[in-house]
């Protein structure tokens, strides 16, 4: 080891060297994973850059695109509350729909996992199907779930007999509305204040199953001699799943709360179906408070498209703010947790 | 797409083959209009001793299943072309389109637009003017209702989108349930309560919604929802659109209508469902709502969501006004290739009685092309409508509305205001300042954008 010096630049023409050779020896292998890295330049690589270029365009998909520099990160950051109360519904909706969805799937995994049941793979596919489900068949379902004249949970509630405390001197309190059958009954999807905790339960409903299903994965993984040796010991379940389950589950953890904040970020067709608007009504329902950062997006390249804020140009800059979005709340729930994502 | 590929039968594309000897060779170049969604495969399978005669194929996009009505009549026919019809839903249909347009491919050869969006394809390139050579357009100028041949131009003058079908509108009800209440059932009866053909105004029609309410105890509204039944009629009366050029005109035409309603739903004179939905279907079910202020269009749907209602609904002009509500164009890209066949249907489908009232006569979409109303059909009792004599009604209302000026900004500036209004009913803004609000809303949506 010490008979032989290099000096630095001797090393790493040695590197480059040795490099080139295995390049060459590995070229076959190249050819054969290129499949792959064709295919994400034309489909991936391609259109990102693409999108960065758009964004400092003007363009209306017909017309010719126009240069305009820096304006659209510009107005979009000065001039456009319509996309920052997107912004702020989203994520309303990201801790809205994430924070229960984790919790209750976390526990079910634990259920599910701990041998107190039988029937486990029933339970498992069971939780899982929502997710299965197509948008459009979870929208039309819960639409008439959440109907505010006709909708099955108002029926349900209707048991309770919530319509007095529904009910003013004036009337009913804003968020309800008079029916001929149920007296004043909550408007789910129709007013302000209900739209998004509907719209979260629904994420919630289609996305726990999922969530439990690698939380089981995770639960599976651990070895299961150290909960025998914290029963020896005398601990309570309670203990082994704060004590053992937790600390050993954080990576699982980390996983479901990043892809959840770039699914949350990405938030679209359940919205859409809720509250995409109609003929009669703009897309985000009352107040806008259903529309989401996605859907003003899609709205501002497909439908709006013409005027100053919208067109693909400002809707690429729009992307490409949720981007750095997502890769800050990423990095900074990482950060939190004192470990980088990689070591985990 | 392929849906209607084996329908074509052996003696027709004989009779086609026969014509189309000479044309061989050119129907090669043709048959490239389809492009590679439409495999022209069936000739072939079904004759291949006639050698390489390939039909044309021509896709036709629409957003109604409905379409494919004028695709079987047309291919009847045996005019050169096949048309494949593609049932492109009306929420993506445009955004189909433009995607097609700024990626370069992927255009149909027969594109539908809808009347709230073909100002933003009239002010832009991508569909071919129907005046200039090969088209000769301009020959129908005269027989089109003349506001929806200006919307269909652009503003140097092409015409790049045939007008097809538009949507007089009026106030519909059903005669089981006026009959329950003890209101007049007959259409004339009714005429003179509410309709502006008997001078009578939205004071009237409030009126009447009055009645109903309190006949029925409550139970049963005259309409489902202020926003789409008044604040939608009401609109239009003045001219479906909220511009004059770039001139925003939101308070000036908005603010009325959006008191109207205000005031409908304030009176709880609306069933307070909104339109499009479950909770709609179950009103209907539910008699929860008596009518409707709409256009001749829902007759397809509810005639087929709705069956058991067949024969029970009646029209009357609405009061005040007769209006329009909504309507389309065809339009031919100038992606497709085989232009002269994709303008030989257009010509058969929106300028040709035959054409026109094949697809009418099924679904109530109204024609744009006037002599079409010529036909006897139009003076026909009409089932759907009990026996009255509801296409004539139509066509009057149709000779009488209020021009409509179109503009790129229809779609953002339609739901800038619908915000408004859904403020105004559900938390009882002020229509006046919510109508102020949606104007200066507008103004800068589209301040700086090129026209």
């Amino acid at each position: 080891m010490a008979a032989t010096t290099f000096t630095s630049a001797e090393r790493k023409a040695q590197d480059r060297r040795t490099r080139r050779k295995e390049a060459k020896r590995n070229a076959w292998a190249y050819v054969f994973v290129s499949p792959f890295y064709i295919l994400y330049a034309v489909f991936g690589l391609f259109p990102l850059l693409y999108g960065i270029w758009l964004s400092f365009h003007q363009w209306d998909g017909i017309s010719p695109m126009q240069w305009v520099g820096l304006s659209n990160y510009v107005k979009l950051f000065t001039a456009d509350e319509i996309w920052w109360q997107a912004i702020y519904n989203t994520i309303w909706l990201f801790f809205g729909a994430t924070t229960p969805q984790l919790i209750v799937a976390l526990i079910l995994a634990f259920i599910i996992n701990s041998g107190y049941i039988r029937f486990k793979d029933f339970f498992r596919a069971a939780y899982f199907m929502p997710i299965v489900a197509s948008s459009v068949a979870v929208g039309i379902l819960f639409t008439s779930l959440f109907g505010l004249q006709y909708g099955m949970l108002n029926y349900a509630l209707s048991a309770l007999d919530l319509s007095p405390y529904l009910t003013t001197s004036e009337g009913c309190v804003t968020w309800a509305i008079k029916t001929n059958d149920l007296g004043c009954a909550i408007d789910w999807l129709g007013s302000a204040a209900w739209l998004k905790p509907s719209i979260a339960s629904v994420t919630v409903w289609q996305w726990t199953g999922y969530s439990m299903i690698i939380f089981l994965a995770g639960l599976q993984s651990i070895n299961p001699e150290l909960y025998e040796a914290a029963r020896v010991d005398g601990a309570s379940t309670t203990d082994i799943f704060l004590g053992i389950t937790m600390p050993l589950m954080r990576p699982i953890i980390l996983f479901q709360v990043v892809t959840s904040i770039i699914g949350a970020m990405q938030n679209f067709d359940i919205p859409v179906m809720l509250a995409g608007g109609t003929q009669s009504s703009a897309p985000g329902g009352t107040d806008r408070a259903g529309l989401t950062a996605m859907m003003q997006l899609y709205w501002s390249a497909f439908k709006y498209n013409t005027g100053s804020k919208s067109g693909f140009g400002y809707a690429s800059a729009m992307s490409f703010v949720i981007f750095f979005m997502i890769v800050v709340f990423s990095y900074s729930y990482n950060a939190a947790r004192g470990r980088n994502l990689t070591e985990d | 797409m392929a849906m209607n590929e084996k329908g074509l039968s052996r003696r027709r594309f004989l009779r086609l083959a026969a014509a189309g000897v000479g044309a061989a060779g050119a129907a090669g170049v043709l048959a490239a209009c389809g492009g590679a969604a439409t495999g022209g495969d069936a000739p072939a399978a079904e004759a291949p001793a006639e050698g390489n005669k390939a039909q044309v194929e021509l896709t036709f996009w629409w957003w109604d299943a409905a379409g494919q009505i004028w695709a079987d009549e047309y291919n009847k026919l045996g005019r050169g072309a096949k048309i494949n019809f593609v049932n492109t839903p009306f929420a993506d249909s445009h955004d189909k389109l433009l995607t097609s347009f700024a990626s370069g491919t992927g255009a149909p050869d027969i594109a539908s637009l809808e009347i709230g969006r073909v100002g933003g394809f009239t002010a832009k390139g991508g569909l071919l003017d129907l005046k200039a050579a090969p088209f000769d357009g301009g020959k129908y100028e005269a027989d089109m209702v003349k506001y929806k041949w200006t919307q269909g131009s652009t503003a140097d003058g092409r015409l790049v989108a045939m007008p097809w079908d538009i949507g007089p509108a009026g106030v519909w009800y059903r005669t089981d349930i006026f009959e329950k209440l003890g209101l007049p059932t007959e259409p004339e009866a009714v005429e003179e309560l509410i309709s502006h053909t008997k001078g009578k105004t939205w004071e009237d029609f409030f009126a009447l919604a009055q009645q109903v309410k309190e006949k029925s105890g409550g139970a049963t509204k005259l309409v489902a929802d202020a926003g789409t039944d008044v604040y939608g009629g009401a609109l239009r009366q003045g001219g479906e659109g909220y511009f004059d050029g770039m001139k925003v005109m939101i308070e000036e035409k908005a603010t009325r209508p959006a008191q109207l309603a205000a005031d409908f739903r304030k009176q709880e004179l609306d069933a307070n469902i909104g339109w499009w939905g479950a909770d709609w279907s179950a009103g209907v079910k539910n008699d929860a709502f008596a009518g409707m202020v709409i256009a001749c269009w829902m007759q397809g749907g509810l005639s087929r969501d709705e069956a058991q209602l067949n024969g029970k609904w009646r029209i009357v002009p609405a009061p005040e006004a007769s209006y329009n509500w909504g309507g389309s164009f065809c339009a031919i890209p100038e992606q497709c290739k085989n232009q002269e066949l994709a303008w030989d249907f257009v010509q058969w489908a929106c300028c040709s009685a035959e054409g026109q009232n094949a697809m009418f006569k099924p679904t109530g979409v109204f024609p744009a092309y006037k002599p079409a109303w010529a036909d006897p059909l139009y003076d026909e009792p009409v089932e759907f409508f009990g026996g009255q004599r509801a296409f004539r009604m139509w066509a009057n209302i149709a000779d009488n509305v209020a021009s409509i000026v179109r503009s790129p900004y229809d779609l953002q500036a339609d739901d800038i205001v619908n915000a408004e209004v859904t403020k105004v009913l559900k938390e009882g803004k002020d229509p006046v300042q919510a109508m102020k609000d949606a104007e200066a809303e507008a103004i800068k949506a589209i301040e700086g954008a090129q026209p």
